[in-house]
């Protein structure tokens, strides 16, 4: 089934918050998917993926324990989503001469959108390495992968690097098709996290909650 | 010029901390700046031209019928589905599954297979699919009070009765007009540079002004195939004072709240409209003759107002006072002499209600369009452009950020229960916001990000005993919680009238306010609350029609004309 874009946003931020991320991380993530769907990627689907292998889990344990050096988890894979804001706010604090180390990361393409958001607040393109794959971002909406299927939609990448290039390497503009058309398995799973945030009915709530009647005239 | 006169109007213009408040919003009135204007100039300037290719309404309104709607680049065409509902199905919540009538918009003309394929799915609504060839997708439920009495009156070869045309004021009402994105249709950022779309709302403007003459085309043919013999067409001295109605309950509430750069860009295009009428230092003979009209059709306006629900017949009662003492003021030579505005806008202050005042600003705004119009192309915002966090400040800004755009959370005892009687949740029954008692009912796990003022006070709590690195980026990195707020308190930095400076979750706050405040910027009139959280409107009311646009004054339709220029 094909969705729009504005519903692949509204899904991604939905699920993502369904899922216990904060509501500010759910909203980025609702666009991170948008971003992806714009350029023909799964970002829907890795989501889907990266919330089912991190139900349950708390913040602290896939956020970065600290941003000095290789930036780590607490144990076990960061979240790409955390990785991903903390990235864009600390855009910077990047330099040609000072890349980022990423340790064990879920998911490493679904930081690519907040790396275009770096990209643009540096007016500077920047690469993003795991193995087997480099994708740049252009602070121009362009974008470009090197590497196969199996590698860029990999589920964990034991590192990654991120850096600013210098302004003569631009990445190649890559004028991609929209995605839209979606697995409704995957499409479902995503609904019912974006199912947790709404608050069962009860008599109470259907009293109260709309404040109208049913008179109709 | 444009900085010139910015320099000017600045020191004019209204505070954050008085506009922005939920009384004040929710005494708004329509505008030159509301949406539907912005429309129908647009039209009018552009010479649309206006057909209805198709009209195959039976005996029981049922069927087809598209209008379209040709531009200078391009045409748009209103698809119309009638059907039989039976009664028992008529409902004004949002959640009914069966309609009247339903609606889709068009980028384009339809074919046949078009046709075909939408009437498969328009009447289902939320449950069907559109395409990308579609821009909105809406639905009506007929006036059951006026509809059945027009029809019967027309068949018959009489005019309906003015008293239940005033008593109602549309043969129909929609109960959603969904638009970018939803339901498969075009995302909004496909088509946001069309120069005809780039003012807010204006697909889904287009689409309640076509629905518009769909209603009245409907009752007419009703009545003719009832009575070919006898039925007459609605007169043209009534027509105009149909419009179309819409039920709005909390599903719009949340809006402005969750868009504070496309609302601050609203509030800020009428503040500059206000502040550049204020800062004229003469009124000629020309502009305070126009002035006095606007006052006395405003006048007809409140006088046709009706409402059933107590506290809109307090402010209306007082907005009829509030106008009566208008009216007086302006005629004993209050605008000769200079900056007659600005004292007249100050007066306004001393001696109006807020219902008043509102009323005051938006008619001061009536005689300046040539001042005024260009502002509508400051209302849509690029909110991806203020969406990213700047992680680089410094949390000494942010706190003194927060400090000034929620001073007034931060006086609020926030352990206090009717600081805190409310959560905004979204049923699972209803996939639509609600307003829950927090004590009362067990939401709070549920709860969206509608309430910034305590959202800041509980960030600002945090803020003052951070011990760690000094940036915003830090201190979100181990605050996550406030991501939502410190997002936000960053927008209301750089715009001024981005955020309500009021608790949206306080025992006493009336969400009717967050309605009315959009619904004026549509440009509804009549506003109608049925409770706290619900309220009736009037769309295009007076306008003209598509086939008189040509002809009609330019953007002269907002408010009723008195009786001796009828």
């Amino acid at each position: 089934m094909t969705f729009t874009l504005n519903e692949f946003e509204t899904m991604g931020m939905k699920a993502a918050r369904g899922a216990g991320l904060d509501w500010g991380i759910a909203e980025e993530a609702g666009k991170a998917v948008r971003w992806l769907a714009e350029r023909n990627l799964p970002g829907a689907e890795l989501l889907a993926e990266l919330l089912t292998r991190n139900d349950g889990k708390c913040y602290d344990d896939l956020a970065p324990v600290s941003i000095e050096g290789i930036w780590t988890a607490k144990s076990g894979c960061l979240c790409p989503l955390i990785v991903g804001v903390t990235l864009a706010d600390r855009a910077e604090t990047l330099a040609p001469s000072r890349g980022l180390e990423i340790g064990e990361v879920a998911f490493p393409l679904l930081i690519a959108p907040y790396a275009a958001i770096s990209a643009k607040v540096l007016r500077a393109p920047i690469e993003l390495r795991w193995s087997g794959v480099t994708l740049t971002v252009a602070s121009s909406d362009g974008f470009a992968i090197e590497g196969s299927d199996r590698d860029v939609f990999v589920s964990t990448a034991g590192s990654a690097q991120c850096r600013v290039l210098e302004n003569s390497k631009v990445a190649s503009s890559v004028v991609a098709s929209v995605r839209r058309a979606i697995d409704m398995d995957i499409w479902n799973r995503l609904s019912a996290f974006a199912h947790r945030t709404y608050a069962p009915a009860t008599k109470t709530s259907r009293e109260l909650g709309a404040g109208s009647d049913l008179i109709d005239d | 010029m444009e900085q010139m006169r910015s320099a000017n109007t600045a020191s004019l213009l209204r505070s954050p901390e008085t506009v922005m408040r939920l009384a004040r919003l929710g005494s708004f009135h329509q505008c030159r700046l509301s949406f539907m204007r912005i429309l129908l100039r647009r039209l009018k300037r552009e010479r649309w031209l206006f057909e209805r290719p198709v009209f195959e309404i039976d005996e029981r309104g049922v069927g087809p019928a598209v209008y379209t709607a040709e531009g200078p680049e391009r045409t748009y065409s209103l698809i119309c589905f009638g059907h039989d509902l039976p009664p028992d199905q008529r409902s004004d919540r949002v959640i009914a599954h069966a309609w009247d009538s339903t609606f889709t918009l068009f980028d384009g003309v339809p074919t046949a297979a078009d046709i075909e394929r939408l009437s498969q799915n328009v009447p289902k609504q939320e449950a069907g699919r559109v395409s990308q060839s579609e821009i909105t997708l809406s639905r009506a439920n007929r006036s059951v009070r006026l509809f059945e009495h027009v029809v019967d009156r027309l068949a018959n070869g009489r005019q309906p009765d003015t008293e239940q045309i005033e008593a109602v004021g549309y043969m129909m009402r929609t109960t959603a007009v969904y638009g970018s994105g939803k339901f498969g249709a075009v995302d909004r950022e496909e088509i946001a540079d069309r120069p005809e779309f780039t003012a807010p709302f204006q697909p889904e403007m287009l689409t309640v002004y076509l629905i518009r003459a769909y209603t009245l085309d409907l009752v007419e043919q009703m009545a003719r195939i009832r009575a070919p013999e006898t039925a007459v067409r609605i007169a043209p001295s009534l027509r105009r004072r149909f419009g179309v109605g819409n039920s709005t309950g909390l599903g719009l509430a949340p809006f402005i709240v969750k868009h504070p750069a496309l609302f601050n860009n609203w509030i800020a295009a009428r503040e500059e409209g206000l502040a550049r009428v204020r800062v004229l230092p003469l009124a000629t003979a020309g502009k305070a003759g126009s002035f006095r009209a606007w006052v006395a059709r405003a006048r007809i306006n409140a006088d046709t107002w009706q409402s059933v629900h107590e506290i809109q017949n307090e402010k209306l009662a007082m907005l009829k006072a509030d106008l009566l003492r208008l009216e007086t003021h302006i005629e004993v030579g209050t605008l000769e002499g200079a900056r007659p505005w600005d004292r007249l806008y100050l007066w306004g202050e001393q001696n109006l209600t807020l219902e008043g005042q509102e009323q005051l600003v938006s008619l001061m705004l009536e005689p300046y369009g040539d001042l005024i119009d260009d502002l509508a192309d400051r209302m849509s915002a690029d909110e991806g452009a203020v969406f990213r966090i700047d992680g680089a400040m410094s949390l000494a800004r942010l706190q003194e950020i927060v400090e000034h755009v929620y001073a007034f959370a931060l006086k609020l005892d926030w352990a206090a229960p009717d600081n805190n009687a409310r959560a905004w949740y979204v049923s699972e029954e209803k996939l639509e916001p609600r307003l829950g008692e927090r004590f009362e009912e067990s939401v709070e796990p549920y709860e969206q990000p509608l309430s910034p003022g305590r959202d800041a006070a509980r960030m600002h709590k945090d803020i003052v005993v951070w011990k760690g690195e000094e940036t915003v980026a830090a201190f979100l990195l181990h605050h996550p919680e406030h991501r939502h707020v410190a997002r936000r308190a960053q927008i209301a930095a750089r715009l001024p009238y981005a955020e309500i400076c009021d608790n949206t979750i306080s025992a006493d706050m009336l969400p009717i306010d967050l309605l009315r405040c959009k619904l004026a910027f549509f440009g509804a009139t009549h506003f109608d609350p049925r409770s706290d959280r619900w309220v009736r409107i009037n769309m295009f009311q007076n306008a003209p029609f598509p086939d008189e646009l040509a002809d009609a004054e330019f953007d002269d339709w907002s408010y009723p004309l008195s009786p001796e220029i009828v």
